[in-house]
């Protein structure tokens, strides 16, 4: 549901005179007087002023328009629940549930366009479609009733690629020849993935009329912030203050999770027990300061409508929908990140060798190298053929070195009595603080071959583990 | 001298969420002479990483033995070691990996470039991909990783003049550079052998010219 000219419904804007609402130097709104003048929206305030002189400006208070809109959400609200408002002017309806209740699509958006006009006036524009995506552009599509999309794929294929939003893709696509979504939707997703990376995959989902996932992955219930007020706050600005304290705690208590939220549900509680939620949703992942933004409009509506008595005791945010961005994509998730991994390999394994990029599998053994089976990244792994859960007696409790050399190299120990005193690291002698061991590998005796005793040994410069056989003794690895 | 310095601390906390150097497009360095524990301490920086995709190892002596990275929490169908012993070759391998993997520990070869590894942090952060850099001989390029930890000692519990065996293992890092903010500060890490490394505790800065440890 979207009012296109919301901005412009403040009492100080004229219907007779061109008027534009302007907001850090930008034109964000601009009435049809001023738009048949050549105002346009996102154009500079003094570029507008010259093309159309006349052109009454006010400046934008979205705080006002999101208190004023608060009436349209309750509207709706009240005939479907869930309701979610993207920016004052705006707000998706889920009606998944709401379609069966009411008898069908037609009814049910009779009824919320009744409802919007009468808490609203007139203007309003609804689209029904799969998805917000969707959903905006046939809003946006119709001038006059609303535009209920029966096949959300086959509407989006005839639309320009500039609807993505994104202007630089957009005109790569133009020059590879892809005008349209469906021209778009048509290439292969993992094609576009890899020549725009996760931008150029949202942007295939969303041609394919598949929207953003909702609620990709389910969110820990400790995301949730809240702050409690005693004595609750009657002020607004306290209550803007102690907003833009929990946004910042809700984005901070998400970075180890990745991304941001795309929806977030606003609750407050006010003195007298009353509980108020709302959800706002944004097409791109909110940050710190849109969090807190929309958090003071919202606490503004609410104030203004005397929604909270008594004052504000409780205030909440929970998010919700959380967005892939600021993260890689899950190799599970998504065939695209996985197949980008592979070229990844792929293009190492060219550059070494495919002998060198390789890929282990635990098995069984009594040596930390014999522990590990080889094989080449890209081959199936092979089978064990030592199996990796019989006991070995003789082999070395963990933790493992990190480092074994592919072949034992010779060492210099200096013993005393059967305990090693001394170990020569490069061109020093490192007096040995601990040892312990000797682990015995008994080796095929009957083909003349000895034991090697291993041996575990703490220097000041780390621990290393040795092995003696023959005589002589091996670095078999390092604890680095 | 370390317990001279050490600070009151809490309870122990995770490492991951105690130092924030291994997150997507940061990168981090690992300097310390071989048997400092830095190699196993990437290893489970790599853990996290390898819940969202393959994660790589450069290889470069062709030492890394995957049971400790196993260990650490690196699954061993998501682990991929890739040896390059050719300097020339490192810097191009490395980058391969970086356009397509979340997170990537290297073996920085002696004497590799210092431009090379410039690019290669630039790659990382357009990327967002987690590089861990471990230097086999000499420091990083000043302002390269975003949090370089210095493997200044190692001590270790368990083994005794010819009894029991390894099993803790208690390091002591200096953090220096962005991500301590500039501010150098002397960590110690209990590794215990599990895929869970702990900081027990902060210690302050040893003051210029002496080392805690």
């Amino acid at each position: 549901m979207w009012f296109p000219d919301w901005r412009l419904r403040r009492p100080d804007a004229s219907p007779d005179e061109p008027c534009q609402v302007v907001g850090d130097g930008v034109v964000l709104a601009a009435n049809s007087l001023a738009r048949a003048a050549g105002v346009a929206v996102g154009m500079r305030r003094r570029q507008a002023e010259t093309l159309c002189p006349a052109v009454a400006t006010l400046a934008a208070d979205s705080g006002a328009e999101a208190a004023a809109f608060e009436a349209v959400a309750v509207a709706v609200e009240d005939l479907v629940p869930r309701v979610e408002v993207v920016a004052p002017g705006l707000l998706f309806v889920p009606v998944a549930g709401a379609v069966g209740y009411y008898g069908g699509e037609g009814p049910l958006v009779a009824l919320v366009a009744e409802a919007v006009e009468a808490a609203g006036g007139p203007g309003a524009r609804l689209g029904l479609a799969h998805g917000p995506f969707a959903a905006r552009l046939a809003a946006e599509s119709t001038a006059a009733g609303p535009a209920i999309v029966a096949d959300t794929r086959a509407f989006l294929a005839s639309l320009e690629v500039a609807v993505l939003g994104r202007e630089e893709m957009a005109a790569t696509l133009r020059w590879l020849g892809i005008t349209t979504l469906g021209a778009l939707a048509a290439l292969p997703r993992e094609a576009v993935a890899s020549r725009f990376g996760p931008a150029g995959l949202e942007a295939h989902r969303l041609a394919s009329g598949e929207d953003r996932r909702v609620q990709p992955r389910p969110l820990p219930e400790d995301l949730v912030v809240e702050e409690r007020f005693d004595p609750p706050l009657e002020d607004l600005e306290q209550a803007a203050f102690a907003a833009r304290s929990l946004a910042h705690r809700l984005v901070e208590g998400l970075g180890p999770w990745g991304g941001a939220p795309y929806r977030v549900v606003v609750e407050a509680e006010s003195a007298s027990g009353v509980l108020r939620s709302r959800t706002w949703r944004s097409a791109d992942p909110f940050g710190e300061a849109e969090v807190a933004e929309r958090v003071r409009w919202q606490l503004r509506a609410w104030v203004e409508s005397g929604g909270v008595p008594g004052g504000l005791a409780v205030l909440r945010l929970a998010p919700a929908d959380r967005s892939d961005r600021g993260r890689q994509l899950h190799l599970g998730d998504d065939a695209a990140s996985e197949l980008e991994a592979a070229r990844a390999l792929a293009r190492a394994q060219a550059l070494v060798g495919p002998e060198a990029v390789l890929a282990a599998r635990p098995q069984g053994g009594r040596r930390p190298g014999e522990r590990v089976l080889w094989h080449r990244w890209g081959d199936p792994a092979p089978a064990p053929e030592r199996d990796p859960r019989a006991p070995w007696p003789g082999h070395l409790p963990g933790p493992s070195p990190a480092l074994v050399p592919p072949e034992p190299r010779l060492l210099e120990v200096e013993w005393d009595e059967g305990s090693p005193e001394r170990v020569r690291l490069g061109s020093r002698w490192e007096p040995v603080l601990a040892w312990a061991g000797p682990w015995r590998h008994t080796r095929r005796w009957w083909a003349g071959e000895g034991a090697a005793d291993r041996y575990q040994v703490v220097t000041s410069a780390g621990a290393f583990l040795f092995e003696v056989r023959d005589g002589a003794c091996y670095l078999a690895g390092v604890y680095d | 001298m370390a317990e001279a310095v050490r600070a009151e601390t809490a309870a122990p906390e995770a490492f991951s969420r105690a130092v924030a150097g291994a997150e997507p497009g940061r990168v981090l360095g690992l300097v310390g002479p071989p048997g400092s524990g830095l190699t196993r301490l990437g290893l489970s920086l790599l853990a996290d990483s390898a819940r969202r995709g393959p994660v790589a190892v450069v290889d470069v002596r062709g030492w890394l033995c995957p049971p400790a990275a196993w260990e650490a929490g690196v699954p061993p169908e998501r682990l991929v070691v890739v040896r390059c012993a050719a300097r020339d070759l490192w810097g191009r391998v490395t980058a391969a990996l970086l356009e397509g993997l979340p997170a990537v520990y290297a073996e920085v070869p002696a004497g590799a470039n210092e431009a090379v590894l410039r690019r290669l942090g630039a790659l990382a952060r357009a990327r967002r991909a987690v590089l861990i850099l471990r230097p086999l001989r000499g420091d990083l390029p000043s302002g390269l990783a975003h949090l370089n930890l210095v493997g200044e000692a190692v001590r270790w519990e368990g083994a005794g003049p010819g009894h029991g065996r390894l099993t803790r293992r208690w390091l002591t890092l200096r953090a220096a550079g962005r991500g301590v903010g500039g501010i150098d500060r002397v960590l110690e890490v209990v590794d215990d052998g599990t895929d869970a490394l702990r900081v027990v505790s902060r210690l302050a800065a040893a003051p210029a010219g002496r080392v805690a440890g």
